[in-house]
C-alpha cells in the first residue's frame, strides 16, 4: 500500500511523540536488552517471525525460501547483547555517554542522537536496512523508513517483532512504502529529518540528496563491488574443499546481489594446487550450495543475461585453453567461469563468478585500481602477514574492508561500512566544562 | 556442393528465385561445420542433432571478439568491420572472403522499406565513412553519401543516421522542415553514449525538428549480412527476407520461446555464408506475425548501481 503525505506526517507525529516517552523511560541497555531479544525470537527453528519471513518474502524478494531462511540467520545472529554494546562503546567510546555525561578528560559530555531519521532503504539485500534501523533505535532517535519496493517485508516483520517485547520501542518506527517517483511523499518524509540514510544506486542516492532539507545531514550507500582473491599459500589439498565452500558461501548468499558478493576470485599461481582446481572446486560447492538453497526466480531479462554470458564462454572454452565453463545440470542455476586473463571482469549477478589466476597481488592491484573507490570487500585467504601487506595497498587504494574468504558477507556489527562509522556520524555532542 | 555454387545458389535466392530455405541452411551449416574450426568444436560439444534450421547451433556474438569466425583463411578476406569497443580486445571481427551476399542482401531490401513508392531522391548520411564499419560500407551500398551537416533542399531527401546522430543533430538546435516525401532511416547507436531517449521522445523530434514522418527503424549489426527494417513506417515489426529467419528463444531453455513471450533473438541468415549463419544476438524480442519486435539489449550493460559500464570496469589499466 502506497503512503500519502497526510500519512507520512501523520507517522512522524507518532514517531516523535513514541521517541519523547522513549527517552524519558529507557536506558541504553533497555534498548540493547529489546533489540537483542527480538532478533533472538527470529532465531529459532520454528520461530513465528522466521516463518512469516518466509512465507512473505519469497514472492517481492525473488529469493528461494531456503535463501529466506539463510538471510534470517545471517541478519539476527549477529544481533547480540554483546555485539549491540560493543557496537555502541567502540563508536562512542562508552554507551553510557547516551545515557548521562561521562567524564572524559577536563569535561564531561554526552551524546544525543538525532531527533528524526529518515531512513531510504534498497531492495536488493535486507540486512543494511535492519542494522540501519537498530542503529537509529540505539540512539533513541524517531525513524521513518522508506522500504524498498522488492523488500517490504523485512523491515516492517523486524518492528513488529520488536513491539512484542516493547511496544513503546517499536513506537519510535514508522515503516512505510511508496513509489519512488512520487516527489511529494519524498519531500514530505524528508521536510522533518535531522539526518537522511539512504541506501542504493548512485542515480536514487542523488535524487534524494537534492531533495533532503540543506540542514539535514545526508549519509548515501551507494553501491560498491567486491572480489576475492586466494593466495597460492591457500591452494593445498588439505585447504581446499573448506575453501571452496567459504567462496560459494560468499557468491551465492543473497544470490549474489549484495554489494560485498563477489563479482571475481584471483587465484595465485604457483601454489600446490593451480588455480583451475580452485575454479573446479568452487564448481562442485556452487553445485552443494545450489541443492541446499536454490537461487531464487529471475525474470527473463536475468536469465537472458546468464544465458548470454554462458553461451559466450562456452563458444570461446572449445577454442581457447584459456577459459573453462562449469555449470549445474540446469545450466543458469550457477556459473564458474574461468579465464586466464587478469582483466577485472563484472558479473551479471545471480551466481555467476569468475575465476582467474594472477602472477600475484601486485598485478591484482593494477587490475583494480582504475574503480578503486568502488569497491567495498576485498577477500583474502589465508589473511596471513603477506596478506595483511596486501591489505594496506588495497587500504591506501580507497579499498574500505579486507576480510578472509567466507566472511565477505558477515561484516561485524562495529565495522566500518564502506570506510565510515556508522553511529559516530550521527550523534551530536554536549560538553560542560 | 561447392562452396562457389552455394553462393551463386544463395546469391539467386537473395535475387528473388525461389528456393528451399531450410535444404539450403542445412547445406549452409554443413558447410560451415566443416570449414569453421571454433565453429565445429562447439557443435561437438553440443551434440545437438541437426535435422531443420531451427536446430543449427547459433555463434554467440561475443564470440567474434575472441576467435576468427569465418570459413577461409582470415588473410584473404577482401573486407572485415568491426563491432565498437573501447579497447583491442573487446572489438568484434566479422571477415567477409567477398562482399557480393552482403551487397545483394542490403540494397533492395533498403529500397523495399525506404522506397516502396519507388521514389528517387538523394540518400544523405549522417554516419561518418569508417572501412571498419559495416554500417558506413552498408549506407554506401545503398547509395547513401556522407554530409558533414544537412542544409535546406527543395527537393525531397532520404537521411540515414544512428539515433544517436540525430539526436546531435537536434541538441546542436538544428532545424529544418525537410520537402514532403522527405524520409529517415535510424538505427541503433546509443552505445555507451551519455544521452538516451525513448523512441517516441526521437520521432516527435523528427516531426517537429524536420518535418518527416516517415521514418523507419533498421537492425543490422557487424556481426549479420542482412538488415531488418520496419515492415512499414509507424510499425514496431521487423520484416524477415526470404533468405532469413528470426528465432526467439526462451532463455530459460534454450528452445523457442512461446508465441507472445519475450527471448533471445536468434538470427538465421544464409547471407553469411562465409562466417557462421546462425547468430545469437544480445537482444531481446519478441515474436510478431511473420516478423518480431526488438525490446533491447540483454541488462548488465551497466553493472547494477555503480554508474559503470560493464566495458568501463574491463579496460585494460
Amino acid at each position: 500500500m502506497s503512503a500519502t503525505v497526510e500519512q507520512v506526517r501523520a507517522a512522524i507525529t507518532r514517531v516523535h511523540a513514541a521517541r519523547d516517552r522513549v527517552l524519558a523511560r529507557r536506558t541504553t541497555d533497555a534498548v540493547i536488552d529489546a533489540l537483542a531479544e527480538a532478533s533472538r525470537r527470529w532465531l529459532a527453528p520454528d520461530s513465528p517471525w522466521r516463518n512469516r519471513a518466509v512465507a512473505q518474502a519469497t514472492e517481492p524478494t525473488g529469493f528461494s525460501p531456503a535463501m529466506v531462511n539463510e538471510i534470517v540467520d545471517l541478519i539476527f545472529s549477529q544481533l547480540t547483547h554483546e555485539t549491540l554494546g560493543e557496537l555502541l562503546d567502540r563508536e562512542l567510546g562508552d554507551r553510557r555517554v547516551l545515557d548521562e555525561f561521562s567524564r572524559r578528560g577536563r569535561l564531561q559530555t554526552r551524546a544525543t542522537g538525532p531527533r528524526l531519521i529518515s531512513h531510504f532503504l534498497a531492495g536488493n539485500v535486507p540486512a543494511p536496512g535492519i542494522l540501519s534501523l537498530c542503529g537509529g533505535l540505539l540512539l533513541r532517535s524517531a525513524n521513518l523508513v522508506k522500504m524498498a519496493a522488492r523488500d517490504p517485508v523485512f523491515p516492517a516483520l523486524f518492528v513488529e517483532s520488536l513491539a512484542a517485547v516493547d511496544a513503546e520501542l517499536a513506537g519510535c518506527v514508522a515503516v512505510l512504502n511508496w513509489p519512488r517517483t512520487d516527489a511529494a511523499v519524498t519531500q514530505a518524509a524528508l521536510a522533518d529529518a535531522e539526518t537522511v540514510i539512504a541506501y542504493g544506486d548512485d542515480r536514487t542516492i542523488a535524487a534524494l540528496r537534492q531533495l533532503a532539507p540543506a540542514t539535514a545531514k545526508f549519509i548515501g550507500y551507494g553501491h560498491k563491488v567486491s572480489f576475492a582473491v586466494v593466495a597460492r599459500e591457500a591452494m593445498t589439498s588439505d585447504n581446499l574443499p573448506a575453501l571452496a565452500q567459504a567462496a560459494a558461501f560468499d557468491v551465492s548468499i543473497y544470490d549474489q546481489q549484495g554489494c560485498l558478493s563477489p563479482h571475481v576470485i584471483y587465484v595465485e599461481e604457483r601454489g600446490a594446487l593451480s588455480p583451475r582446481r580452485f575454479a573446479a572446486a568452487l564448481a562442485e560447492a556452487m553445485a552443494e550450495y545450489q541443492q541446499r538453497v536454490p537461487r531464487g526466480a529471475l525474470s527473463v531479462e536475468e536469465t537472458a543475461a546468464i544465458t548470454t554470458i554462458r553461451a559466450g564462454y562456452q563458444f570461446r572454452a572449445e577454442s581457447d585453453r584459456r577459459v573453462s565453463v562449469w555449470t549445474g545440470p540446469d545450466a543458469n542455476d550457477w556459473l564458474v567461469l574461468y579465464e586466464d586473463d587478469p582483466v577485472f571482469s563484472p558479473s551479471c549477478l545471480n551466481r555467476v563468478v569468475f575465476v582467474k589466476p594472477t602472477d600475484g597481488f601486485p598485478r591484482v592491484l593494477d587490475n583494480v585500481r582504475r574503480f578503486a573507490p568502488l569497491i567495498s570487500t576485498v577477500g583474502v585467504s589465508p589473511m596471513n602477514e603477506r596478506a595483511m601487506a596486501f591489505a594496506g595497498d588495497l587500504a591506501q587504494m580507497g579499498v574500505s574492508r579486507v576480510c578472509e574468504i567466507g566472511d565477505m558477507q558477515r561484516p561485524p556489527l562495529a565495522w566500518h561500512h564502506d570506510g565510515r562509522p556508522n553511529l559516530a556520524e550521527l550523534v551530536r555532542w554536549t560538553d560542560v566544562g | 556442393m561447392r562452396k562457389t555454387e552455394l553462393q551463386d545458389r544463395l546469391l539467386a535466392f537473395i535475387g528473388g528465385a525461389s528456393d528451399d530455405f531450410n535444404a539450403l541452411a542445412l547445406e549452409i551449416f554443413a558447410f560451415q561445420r566443416e570449414h569453421n574450426a571454433p565453429y565445429r568444436a562447439y557443435c561437438d560439444r553440443l551434440r545437438q542433432p541437426v535435422h531443420h534450421w531451427q536446430d543449427i547451433p547459433a555463434v554467440p556474438t561475443s564470440a567474434f571478439k575472441h576467435l576468427p569466425i569465418a570459413c577461409f583463411p582470415v588473410a584473404e578476406a577482401a573486407a572485415e568491420f568491426h563491432t565498437s569497443g573501447t579497447t583491442a580486445d573487446q572489438t568484434g571481427k566479422h571477415y567477409f572472403k567477398t562482399l557480393e551476399l552482403y551487397d545483394a542482401a542490403s540494397a533492395p531490401n533498403f529500397r523495399a522499406h525506404l522506397f516502396p513508392d519507388d521514389a528517387t531522391m538523394p540518400v544523405l548520411s549522417l554516419v561518418p565513412d569508417d572501412p571498419r564499419s559495416s554500417l558506413a560500407y552498408m549506407i554506401r551500398v545503398v547509395g547513401g553519401k556522407f554530409v558533414e551537416r544537412l542544409v535546406p533542399t527543395t527537393e525531397p531527401v532520404c537521411v540515414l543516421g544512428t539515433a544517436f546522430h540525430f539526436l546531435n543533430l537536434f541538441d546542436a538546435g538544428f532545424t529544418s522542415q525537410l520537402p514532403p516525401g522527405s524520409r529517415v532511416m535510424e538505427t541503433g547507436g546509443f552505445k555507451g553514449r551519455s544521452r538516451e531517449i525513448s523512441k517516441r521522445e526521437l520521432y516527435r523530434l523528427f516531426a517537429e525538428r524536420l518535418g518527416v514522418t516517415y521514418v523507419v527503424n533498421e537492425y543490422g549489426m557487424t556481426e549479420l549480412s542482412t538488415q531488418f527494417y520496419d515492415h512499414r513506417t509507424g510499425s514496431d515489426r521487423k520484416d524477415v527476407p526470404a533468405w532469413a529467419r528470426v528465432m526467439i528463444v526462451d532463455p530459460a531453455t534454450g528452445q523457442e520461446a512461446p508465441p507472445g513471450q519475450r527471448g533471445l533473438i536468434r538470427v538465421f541468415d544464409l547471407a553469411n555464408l562465409w562466417s557462421a549463419m546462425a547468430i545469437q544476438t544480445e537482444d531481446l524480442g519478441v515474436a510478431d506475425g511473420d516478423g518480431f519486435q526488438i525490446l533491447g539489449r540483454v541488462a548488465g550493460a551497466e553493472v547494477r548501481g555503480c554508474s559503470l559500464t560493464a566495458e568501463e570496469f574491463s579496460q585494460r589499466p
